[in-house]
């Protein structure tokens, strides 16, 4: 077979992939997407220092970045510590903001502090935890937990205080046990705002972690970064900053994923 | 005949009963008594107190005054055998309709065997079965009273209550309902409270229908229907039922127009 024939069916192959993906959505983004980084690439490349960052550079360094062991350790310590944390934030504010939603006095007690340690900024503790946790992933774990709980608390206390009286009248009237209204009513009810509060906390939680990682020194995605940074392998640490970015969309993916397979009558009010 | 009684008492007692709300007297001096294959339809105008009537009988809500008994022991919490039916469905919009139908049985303590074995049944019933998978967002306003018919009709209820559960639904579903109710009657005869607004309603339903009206509301009339059973759509095209129409119309009508010019 020639080469011609071998060059038009690899052009067809293409065009056919090309064909497969939907107008409206993927095409348009990978456009808008080539756009910025050639933009990218020509103006650093005429305008810039040559130690900044450039799309051509980044890709030339990633694959020996992912690769890297040190990165991977990274990677997985900051993650790991994320998920640690939102897990406690998870099981600590539902705990914290059902309860305030659903009795009063709770609420009376607590909402007044949940909302105001929700303003404060995390940054502004992060020198107190870190010497109250020492300087080590305990301040780091501590700094997520501490960003990530209140959004979560404060979306259960709303999801659970919005529980339609209609249900709790059906409940009553099927004589359902308190431990039963709980569970089965007002935790699933609450559902559709915790999904929203996790949203919210794993955003913050990703911030509080790398703050805690510059600011203790720590091992970390955020450490990789400063320290790749101060060391003019920009590249590099461009690729970590992308780390934390392609987390934040899978997060973002997951929980509409989790709407639509787990909560989607939720969609229609 | 259709007074019969159980232990030779009413299944229902309703005696002086009245409900205030702070300042406002919703109704007073109710009395009333219910049989055991006896339908009672109570009719009033809006806000005269009939769905709160409903939920004291179903021990959601206490009386002020009097006293409300059920096989002779007053009422002071719901009960067991006895299921309500509501205006606003009070579906779970996280449960399947299985899983609403159950809803009842579940809390009641039943088994999975015996869920499993019950629901599908009653699902039956109402006429949705194939839709056991679906969530009420994705079936019909008709479809989703069915479904909450057949949740009150799975715990075998002695007595059911009826709090205008066709009153959300558009005007030929409700049609269809009505005889599909009269059909289930038919197969399972309880001891039924049936709240509504609307006449012919009141009228195709009830073996007796009542008037609430006044302000403070109380029973006004109370009107036998003495039209045959088993009722159908035939029953529509009764000279009596159009008489008794006419008779609960006019009884009613006379007091709404004096509050509407009142002002």
């Amino acid at each position: 077979m020639s080469t011609q024939a071998n060059a038009a069916a690899d052009r067809a192959v293409m065009s056919r992939l090309w064909n497969a993906i939907p107008w409206s959505d993927v095409r348009v983004k990978l456009i808008a997407g080539l756009i910025i980084l050639v933009a990218w690439q020509v103006g650093v490349a005429a305008f810039a220092p040559r130690f900044v960052a450039k799309p051509l550079g980044i890709a030339a360094a990633f694959p020996a970045v992912i690769t890297d062991a040190d990165f991977l350790a990274a990677v997985v310590s900051t993650l790991g510590a994320v998920l640690k944390g939102l897990l406690i934030a998870v099981v600590g504010g539902v705990i914290v903001g059902i309860s305030m939603g659903r009795v009063k006095f709770f609420d009376r007690m607590l909402n007044f502090y949940v909302n105001g340690l929700y303003a404060m900024p995390m940054v502004a503790v992060l020198p107190l935890l870190a010497i109250w946790f020492g300087y080590e992933s305990d301040a780091r774990l501590a700094t997520i937990v501490f960003a990530a709980f209140f959004s979560i608390a404060m979306n259960a206390r709303d999801g659970a205080r919005s529980v339609p009286p209609e249900y709790l009248e059906v409940c009553k009237a099927y004589r359902a046990k308190r431990r039963y209204i709980w569970f089965d009513i007002t935790l699933y009810s609450s559902l559709p705002y915790l999904v929203a509060g996790l949203r919210l906390a794993s955003g913050r939680a990703l911030v509080g972690a790398v703050i805690a990682e510059f600011f203790v020194s720590l091992e970390g995605v955020g450490m990789y970064i400063l320290a790749h940074a101060r060391s003019f392998q920009h590249n590099e640490a461009v690729i970590g900053v992308l780390a934390l970015a392609a987390f934040g969309l899978f997060v973002e993916g997951a929980m509409n994923w989790v709407m639509r397979r787990f909560l989607p009558w939720a969609r229609r009010g | 005949m259709n007074n019969a009684t159980v232990n030779g008492q009413p299944r229902i007692v309703v005696s002086g009963a009245g409900k205030r709300y702070g300042a406002l007297q919703v109704f007073q001096g109710v009395d009333f008594e219910v049989g055991e294959r006896d339908v009672l339809t109570i009719i009033g105008p809006s806000g005269c107190g009939k769905t709160t009537l409903l939920r004291c009988i179903d021990g959601l809500i206490p009386l002020t005054e009097g006293g409300i008994t059920m096989d002779g022991e007053p009422i002071t919490a719901p009960r067991e055998g006895v299921a309500m039916v509501f205006q606003h469905f009070g579906l779970f919009p996280w449960k399947t309709v299985f899983q609403n139908v159950a809803y009842g049985l579940k809390l009641a303590g039943a088994s999975r065997a015996e869920i499993d074995e019950k629901v599908p049944g009653f699902i039956n019933l109402v006429g949705l079965s194939g839709f056991e998978d679906y969530y009420p967002y994705q079936i019909s306003g008709g479809m989703q009273q069915r479904c909450g018919v057949a949740r009150a009709l799975a715990v075998e209820p002695r007595v059911l209550l009826m709090d205008e559960p066709f009153g959300a639904v558009d005007a030929q579903t409700r049609e269809i309902l009505q005889f599909e109710m009269l059909r289930i009657w038919e197969a399972r005869p309880t001891t039924m409270v049936f709240v509504t607004h609307a006449i012919d309603e009141a009228v195709l339903m009830g073996d007796r229908v009542m008037v609430l009206k006044g302000r403070p509301s109380s029973v006004h009339e109370v009107i036998e229907v003495d039209l045959p059973r088993p009722r159908d759509r035939s029953t529509l095209l009764h000279p009596r039922f159009a008489e008794l129409r006419e008779h609960v119309w006019s009884t009613l009508m006379k007091e709404a127009k004096e509050a509407e010019f009142k002002v």
